[in-house]
């Protein structure tokens, strides 16, 4: 190449690079909403097929397919909210009566008890815990109410994901057949075959993950009901088992996302019953509120999901070594948050196969 | 959105040349319009310059191609042996759409040419959402072979 022509090319490369330095902000909230749209492409994909064959008509399929699942949503957020609402209700009553303090005052004069006396002293007096108790409770409140006032963006993101969703998942195979068109003679074949590699290593990944949390949430659901048998007081079982298979997609860091909700409530359900208060596993391990027992019974569910049930239905869909995983999950939860854990082990399954290809080519340019 | 995209901005497709080109295939026989068309809609329309490779000898194959237009050579390349001289309406490579050996020829166009090409995960496609229709491909494609293998005896004995 005659070097003018390198130092255009250069030059072109700076502009370009900083052009979308400089746009990449305010292009990454759509990329962002493209991502989802794809994922949820994907998901939906192989539903999306199987229907036109009995519908004769894509949009219908389509049509069906996600009215049902938005329907489904609703109607699980909806009775979500209405009942987290009366719950919240009751326990901020709660909150108001006597009960929420003697019962904190009561945990705290046990836990000092249970302690030596030199780091009993450290605890602080039952009447600071209270006040700290009842701040953090209105935080978590004020945050919730935070959390609702974003919801207009959030309906607004949503709206524009559906509307991105339906026309990929009416026009996928159109588009995938624009996309190839940029794929130049001799790479055709080789092209074709990525493609492919990366829609089957993203749908087995993503079918994989949703068997898993579906098992996950009935595996939890069924450990809550047994609790419940033991005293337990745990309401919302089954919201509380689907959020858990919700954020069993995340991995590593799901699991224990997905014990929140059931430790909160079993807290808000059993704070001034003093039975609860002084609850033990086995007559031996002290468990206030059950929290104790409701930990246990998650990482039994995720023993039984990691051991059993992940290997048999993810299996080596990715094929990552367990330390790859680990550090793919730390770039993205460092570059995007809790997002970019999700994404990380597809997108770098599908970075697998690129690089796969990639050293394919470049092994055998000869036939190509 | 679809039906007006259609309207407006797709061609009419009863004079699509592709569709054209694949009714005149064998593994296509015996296909409706309407199969026919949802075929020709996960086909890759493809341009190659003259003496341009389609595809070389041993490189992986994925699928098989349709002269739209134009003329193509399947030759061996080692050997210079010419196995056959295709035109507009012929096809080759479907022995790809069953296995995934490497090409046993090259194929070059020798003048400008425009050709289809149908993929083996076009064809896995296609029997995921009408099982049917790639039934259908499938028996076409095993009578094509089945006609081929016929031939070659018949040539075996004849040289024998």
């Amino acid at each position: 190449m005659d070097p003018v022509q390198k130092i255009y090319r250069l030059l072109i490369f700076i502009i370009v690079g900083t052009i979308l330095w400089r746009v990449f902000p305010f292009l990454a909230p759509i990329i962002g909403m493209l991502l989802f749209s794809f994922l949820f492409t994907t998901i939906f994909l192989q539903a999306a097929d199987s229907l036109e064959r009995y519908t004769r008509s894509r949009s219908l399929g389509v049509f069906i397919i996600l009215s049902s699942v938005i329907a489904l949503g609703i109607a699980f957020i909806g009775s979500f909210i209405s009942n987290m609402g009366s719950q919240i209700k009751s326990f901020s009553q709660k909150i108001q009566r006597d009960d929420f303090s003697t019962s904190i005052e009561n945990l705290s004069i046990g836990i000092k008890e249970s302690l030596p006396n030199s780091i009993s002293n450290m605890v602080p007096e039952s009447e600071k815990i209270i006040t700290i108790a009842k701040n953090s409770m209105l935080e978590v409140f004020q945050s919730v109410l935070s959390l609702l006032s974003s919801a207009g963006s959030f309906f607004f993101v949503s709206f524009m994901v559906l509307i991105f969703t339906i026309i990929l998942l009416i026009e996928y195979h159109d588009f995938k057949r624009s996309l190839v068109r940029f794929i130049p003679n001799k790479y055709l074949e080789v092209g074709l075959r990525m493609i492919y590699n990366i829609e089957q290593q993203i749908s087995k990944y993503l079918r994989g993950q949703i068997l898993a949390a579906s098992s996950v949430a009935i595996l939890s659901i069924i450990g809550l009901f047994i609790l419940n048998q033991l005293g337990a007081n745990i309401t919302l079982i089954v919201f509380i088992g689907i959020i858990a298979g919700l954020a069993n997609l995340i991995p590593m860091v799901g699991p224990f996302i997905g014990m929140i909700p059931a430790i909160l409530i079993a807290l808000m359900n059993n704070i001034g019953n003093d039975a609860a208060l002084s609850h033990q596993i086995l007559g031996t391990i002290p468990s206030p509120f059950y929290i104790l027992d409701v930990i246990l019974m998650f990482i039994i569910v995720q023993q039984i999901d990691n051991n059993f049930i992940t290997p048999m239905v993810v299996g080596e869909s990715v094929g990552l070594h367990p330390m790859a995983v680990m550090l793919v999950l730390l770039i993205g939860g460092t570059l995007i948050g809790p997002l970019g854990m999700l994404f990380a082990i597809p997108a770098a399954g599908v970075l697998k196969v690129v690089i796969g290809e990639i050293v394919f080519v470049t092994k055998n340019s000869h036939l190509l | 959105m679809k039906a007006l995209y259609n309207n407006y901005f797709r061609k009419n497709s009863k004079n699509d040349p592709v569709l054209k080109a694949l009714e005149s295939v064998p593994i296509f026989d015996g296909l409706s319009h309407k199969e026919l068309s949802e075929v020709a809609r996960l086909t890759h329309e493809r341009t190659y310059k003259k003496d341009e490779h389609i595809f070389k000898q041993h490189a992986p194959a994925e699928g098989m191609y349709v002269i739209l237009d134009g003329a193509v050579e399947i030759k061996d390349p080692e050997s210079g042996t010419i196995f056959a001289s295709l035109e507009t309406g012929d096809f080759f490579g479907e022995l790809a759409l069953l296995d995934e050996e490497p090409r046993s020829a090259s194929a070059h166009a020798i003048q400008p040419s425009r050709l289809i090409g149908f993929f083996r995960t076009d064809l896995l496609t296609l029997m995921k959402i009408y099982p049917e229709l790639g039934n259908k491909i499938m028996l076409n494609l095993a009578r094509v072979l089945g006609e081929r293998l016929r031939k070659t005896n018949e040539e075996l004995a004849r040289s024998n």
